[in-house]
């Protein structure tokens, strides 16, 4: 079965079995390797990405049922190589750890903070209870997502 | 469909399950006539695909997939709520999250809405199905089927020709045999006051799946004693039941929930706790109690602000 499927804006396709976990399909055959397979169980938080615009778990759901829908990764959040708010501010406030994590990270906060621009400490919290980060680092992440809220 | 020309894309690799993933399909359904046609079709080599939260773990459970799987999320009678005014029926492919939101602002149903906006994560939340929580033999802590149980929910199965009405509890005992074809499409909940409450014990305060889960709802009398009283324990035995000595003991007095949790640690000793690799069995039945307590305090806040 050839899947087509459209990723950062690109139409591609993959010659794979339709219960192929999309994060397979994404880093195997597209080389789009910043969403991670860490757990595969839906826990962790770290092959988040945007399928039409809401933060999805690629490693459960399967290629075949993204056929047909907008896939965003981390790789497609920056546009012409500038950072985005949530990304600038990561980098700015020197959030990242081993990096592991860390795509999931910026896909969850690029959706909430699109999704609700002003969002509090509390939201960002909210927000990211599927993200966990092995590096213990969330302070400096949800300062950086503060950052981001408030424009600075 | 073609022979697969990566194995690669096998996850079920190294893990001791075996499938042949060229002989392996996805048929997304769009009608339930179709889904049913197609699982009919299919036989024991297919089942219904909701929200796949557990089919795609079956590699980490050393279990093969199926060969086929009919999808059944883009059903339109299968993803709707209505709300009447005796009667919520819910479909099968409603997500945890869109549930949680559609009964936010019905107090009576606080136990559901818990249990969908409080289960593992948000992302989660927005794929798991409450049928799929019903209908999964093998998940023990799933949070909805006790909160269903409580509020004395019935289930519709649907197959060519027939839709069948039964009691959740009934259907809890069948599920592990239903036949190929027939899938459940509804969940039917009894409108009436009550005060409904869901505590469940995570590892965790998000993510994890709780220890054990008490789902209770009970209604008052004009004297605020108790006139009836419902409550169900998910999580500690592999499937979720009614604890019926306990609601039998809370009824003709008030909502005492000490005395409750007291009388809780007296009668927990029914229940036989599961073993599994992030808990032992006596911790699940130890934590009853304290739960049967949280459960009450929040019904009787819930009286409070109504």
């Amino acid at each position: 079965m050839v899947l087509s499927l459209t990723v950062n804006g690109d139409r591609l396709s993959s010659p794979t079995d339709p219960i192929t976990p999309l994060i397979d399909v994404l880093r195997e055959d597209f080389h789009l390797t910043g969403a991670k397979p860490v757990c595969r169980e839906g826990f962790c938080g770290a092959c988040m990405v945007l399928v039409d615009g809401l933060p999805t778990l690629s490693c459960l759901i399967p290629a075949a049922l993204a056929d047909g829908c907008e896939i965003r990764t981390v790789e497609g959040l920056a546009v012409d190589g500038t950072l985005t708010p949530i990304q600038a501010a990561l980098e700015a406030s020197d959030a990242v750890q081993c990096g592991m994590c860390f795509p999931g990270m910026v896909v969850t906060l690029t959706h909430l903070l699109t999704t609700k621009p002003g969002a509090t400490r509390e939201d960002i919290r909210a927000a990211l209870t599927g993200n966990i980060c092995r590096c213990t680092g969330y302070e400096r992440i949800v300062e950086a997502a503060l950052i981001a809220a408030a424009g600075k | 469909m073609p022979t697969h020309p990566n194995l690669r894309a096998d996850r079920t690799e190294g893990t001791g399950a075996m499938n042949t993933p060229s002989a392996r399909s996805i048929y997304v359904a769009r009608s339930l006539p179709a889904a049913i046609d197609a699982l009919n079709e299919y036989g024991s080599a297919g089942a219904p695909f909701a929200g796949g939260t557990w089919i795609m773990r079956s590699p980490i459970r050393h279990e093969p997939h199926q060969p086929h799987y009919v999808a059944i999320g883009k059903i339109p009678e299968l993803t709707a709520i209505r709300i009447d005014a005796d009667i919520v029926e819910i479909g099968a492919a409603v997500t945890h999250a869109a549930l949680a939101s559609a009964l936010a602002d019905l107090p009576e149903f606080n136990v559901l809405a818990t249990a969908a906006g409080r289960s593992a994560n948000p992302a989660i939340r927005a794929m798991a199905t409450v049928g799929g929580n019903l209908s999964t033999s093998g998940f023990a802590a799933a949070d909805c089927v006790p909160a269903l149980l409580c509020l004395d929910a019935e289930v519709e199965i649907s197959s060519r020709g027939d839709h069948e009405r039964i009691g959740l509890e009934r259907f809890l005992k069948i599920r592990p045999t239903l036949g190929p074809g027939r899938l459940l499409t509804r969940i039917m909940l009894p409108r009436s006051e009550r005060k409904t409450a869901h505590a469940r014990l995570p590892l965790r305060k998000s993510g994890d799946y709780p220890a054990a889960i008490v789902s209770l709802a009970v209604s008052f009398d004009a004297t605020d004693r108790v006139q009836a009283a419902r409550i169900a324990v998910g999580s500690v035995e592999p499937v979720a039941r009614r604890w019926e000595r306990l609601e039998a003991a809370l009824v003709g007095g008030p909502l005492d929930p000490a005395q409750a949790a007291e009388v809780a640690v007296e009668l927990a000793n029914e229940f036989s706790g599961r073993d599994s690799v992030e808990l032992p069995a006596w911790y699940r039945v130890s934590v009853l109690p304290s739960l049967v307590r949280r459960a009450a305090v929040a019904a009787l806040d819930a009286r409070m602000e109504s």
